[in-house]
């Protein structure tokens, strides 16, 4: 007979656990109601890509000296150099370059080991096509610089999370000239040099 | 006639005829599903009947018994286990049928006589009950207690046994009889080849 | 209780007036309070298909839909108006016949139960003697128009889903019968408008959810099983069968099954607030509250906000637990099919017979506070 009370009472318990729990959930979801909508509205609105962001690869043809490096580094393969070497210059002379987006991973590598510097990262990301076979661009189409979303009359641009200023949480209508908040690299730099300005002189007298 | 009782004259010939149509429908067709799915017709079309005699509160609980409980289980019962087989067509199949038709006919005769002779009492004008319930429930505590009791004790034993049998704790053995190779509970298990790594050979030098 | 604006009988007046006989009068008055209950509920649908919409999206921290009307509040017609041009398909060697039935028998019962749903001392369709019964009764019938729809469409996932809704509605009809049983003996009747008078004595002290306090829970707990809302979704759990019975829907078909899940969401929300919440009645009671201003209750300007009142009331707490049940969706995950059965019959069942025997017991000992 205890043991069926103790029974009881235990199940009674969890019980009132379960429908604590559930409160607490529901604070918690009723809590996430008023908070800022994070949706940025896509067509109409656009996030300005961050410095580092690593969009669709942009390349110069001229800079190019087909050494198949950013070939080797892919993980694979994925750059197509078409050259042949031309005798009289005793040089490889390249015909087509193209690298194929419906299948790059966009790590960077090939912008990274490139001798010349004639491979870089865009913030391009709106590569979206009616067949995958677009989305291989051929040395024209690489060359191409992408429209600026903060130069789009159609855009209302929106800044990242970083990018806001301290304590503002709201990318919408910001002041004019709003910077985000800590330094920037070139108040770094500044910075940089002021200190080295400064420290010279002690560094003179210990010696 | 008034409009009310017009109403209640089209009423009853559409629920006859509904009630009618569809019990022909349980019986004669021949997917099963359909006959389950009739057999709720009939008894939405009776409720309806019970509503025109002015027994609402009977109406309601045909529908929650009958329809939404009997029925929704013959259902369960035909979906899960729902084998489609052709039935090899029997020898002499009409001399079934023609007993089971002249049984339900001298059944149908039976209760036409009696339907008919019997002298009703009618009353001339419909008796207003006000609050049905209250009524059926002041006679199920009164005059109709025994079978009502009755009546639940029998549902109680109905419980009890469906859940004696839902309870088996423990399963009968399958029949060892291994030589059945159609037996349905045995999983076919591909039988494993010990994996033992081949002998090395020796490295010869 | 007073008796408020009869509309009815002031109606059928003012045609008799007009020269009619009075039975035309009384058949003319007929289908109007119909048509205004459906017009009402579809409506309603309109608005909590909206609600979710907009609550969801809260909840999640996105906008929802803008741009259809001012806040989007055009967006369910939107939808309904796409479902409504979409192609009718009748899967390949499904069953026409049973496929096309079913959704109406899922739809009509909800619809009919709007018969009993009371905004006002005499604004209802019918004040039925067995009001909250045939609620019951009729809920009762959905489950064959599932079985139906999930059978015909010749697709395991279709009927794996009706199996699931057929047996989570009868699994949960128990308990929710037996918790507006004890409402029912609180009051001594099963007509809507005789639960809601019951209420209305104290004002929102005299509410049933103070004497039901478990019931409540109960009710509230079923209902959204009954109605198929999140914790209990698992006839149409699209991570396992894909929509359960709706899968092979299409078009307006789809629509109706939509369609039939809200409204019935909206009238489980209309019962709990006449069941629980004292229905159309306002927190303090109107009667007192013209007696502070000094105006009797039978003069016919307060007797037209009072129907006002009564109306919003009951609106506004209908649509205070829609928004439960939307919050609700997104706070809690979905229960796996043993738990539900689990839930249903081994918790649900027994609590609340406890409940009805305690509430029994409690109406001998206490008539007066228990509806003696």
């Amino acid at each position: 007979m205890l043991k069926f009370l103790k029974q009881v009472g235990d199940y009674a318990k969890e019980s009132f656990q379960a429908a604590k729990y559930i409160g607490q959930g529901l604070s918690v979801t009723f809590d996430h109601m008023r908070r800022r909508p994070v949706t940025v509205q896509y067509p109409y609105e656009k996030i300005i890509p961050s410095e580092r962001y690593r969009g669709r690869i942009h390349f110069e043809f001229d800079k190019c000296i087909a050494c198949e490096v950013c070939v080797r580094v892919c993980p694979i393969n994925l750059p197509v150099v078409d050259w042949e070497f031309n005798k009289a210059q005793k040089k490889k002379q390249l015909n087509h370059y193209s690298i194929d987006f419906g299948v790059c991973i966009f790590c960077g590598n090939c912008v990274e080991y490139c001798p010349t510097n004639c491979l870089s990262m865009t913030e391009e990301y709106e590569l979206s096509a009616y067949d995958r076979h677009e989305l291989n661009y051929d040395n024209v189409a690489l060359g191409r610089l992408p429209e600026k979303v903060t130069l789009d009359p159609m855009v209302t641009p929106l800044r990242e999370f970083a990018y806001l200023p301290k304590g503002v949480m709201e990318p919408h209508d910001l002041p004019k000239g709003a910077q985000r908040a800590g330094k920037r690299p070139e108040d770094i730099l500044e910075d940089l040099k002021q200190d080295k300005a400064a420290a010279a002189p002690v560094s003179d007298d210990k010696a | 006639m008034t409009l009310a009782e017009g109403t209640q004259l089209v009423s009853f010939g559409v629920l006859t005829l509904t009630t009618i149509v569809a019990a022909l429908g349980v019986v004669l067709l021949e997917n099963i599903v359909y006959s389950a799915f009739l057999l709720g017709g009939v008894f939405i079309s009776i409720a309806g009947m019970y509503l025109l005699l002015n027994a609402d509160f009977v109406a309601a609980a045909q529908i929650l018994v009958y329809v939404g409980a009997v029925n929704v289980l013959i259902l369960f019962a035909i979906m899960l286990v729902n084998k489609r087989e052709p039935l090899a067509p029997l020898k002499n199949a009409w001399v079934r049928q023609g007993l089971t038709a002249l049984v339900c006919l001298g059944l149908f005769a039976l209760l036409g006589t009696v339907a008919i002779t019997t002298s009703w009492n009618v009353l001339p004008e419909a008796p207003v009950v006000g609050d049905t319930a209250l009524r059926l429930g002041e006679h199920f505590f009164s005059d109709f207690l025994l079978p009502f009791e009755l009546a639940s004790v029998l549902l109680l034993i109905a419980m009890i046994g469906a859940i004696v049998l839902a309870r088996r704790e423990f399963i009968p053995d399958a029949r060892t009889g291994d030589g059945d190779p159609n037996l349905i509970f045995r999983l076919p298990e591909r039988p494993r080849d010990p994996v033992a790594p081949e002998p090395l050979e020796p490295i010869s030098k | 209780m007073e008796s408020g604006i009869d509309l009815q009988s002031s109606a059928i007046q003012l045609l008799v007036d007009l020269g009619l006989p009075s039975a035309l009068a009384k058949v003319l008055w007929l289908p109007l309070p119909m048509a205004l209950m459906l017009v009402v509920a579809t409506v309603g649908v309109l608005i909590a298909v909206w609600l979710e919409r907009k609550i969801s999206a809260a909840v999640q921290q996105r906008y929802g839909p803008e741009y259809a009307g001012p806040l989007g509040v055009l967006q369910p017609v939107a939808d309904g108006l796409k479902l409504l041009f979409k192609e009718d398909i009748v899967p390949d060697r499904a069953d026409p016949w049973l496929f096309t039935i079913g959704p109406a028998i899922v739809v009509i019962p909800v619809f009919l139960s709007y018969l009993i749903v009371p905004f006002g001392q005499n604004l209802v369709v019918t004040d039925l003697g067995i009001g909250a019964f045939l609620w019951i009764s009729l809920s009762s019938v959905t489950p064959i128009g599932l079985l139906m729809s999930g059978y015909s469409s010749n697709n395991k996932y279709a009927l794996i889903g009706g199996l699931r809704a057929a047996a989570q509605s009868i699994s949960y009809e128990i308990p929710l019968a037996l918790s507006v049983l004890a409402i029912v003996m609180m009051s001594n009747s099963l007509s809507t408008i005789d639960i809601v008078n019951q209420q209305a004595d104290h004002g929102i002290l005299g509410w049933n959810i103070w004497r039901q306090p478990v019931g409540f829970i109960i009710f509230w707990i079923s209902a959204l099983a009954e109605t198929e809302r999140l914790p209990f979704d698992l006839p149409e759990a699209e991570e396992e069968l894909v929509a359960g019975y709706q899968t092979e829907y299409t078009g307006m078909k789809f629509a109706l099954f939509y369609l039939g899940s809200y409204v019935n969401l909206i009238l489980s929300a209309l019962l709990f607030s006449v069941f629980y919440l004292g229905g159309w009645s306002f927190p303090i009671p109107v009667n007192t509250l013209a007696a502070w201003i000094g105006v009797s209750p039978d003069v016919a300007w307060v007797q037209v906000i009072t129907a006002a009142i009564g109306i919003t009331m009951v609106l506004v707490k209908t649509y205070a637990l829609v928004f439960l049940a939307i919050l609700l969706r997104w706070t809690t995950p979905r229960v796996r099919i043993d738990q539900l059965l689990n839930l249903g019959w081994k918790f649900l069942l027994p609590v609340s017979l406890a409940n009805l025997l305690i509430t029994a017991g409690l109406k001998l000992a206490f008539p007066v506070a228990f509806g003696g």
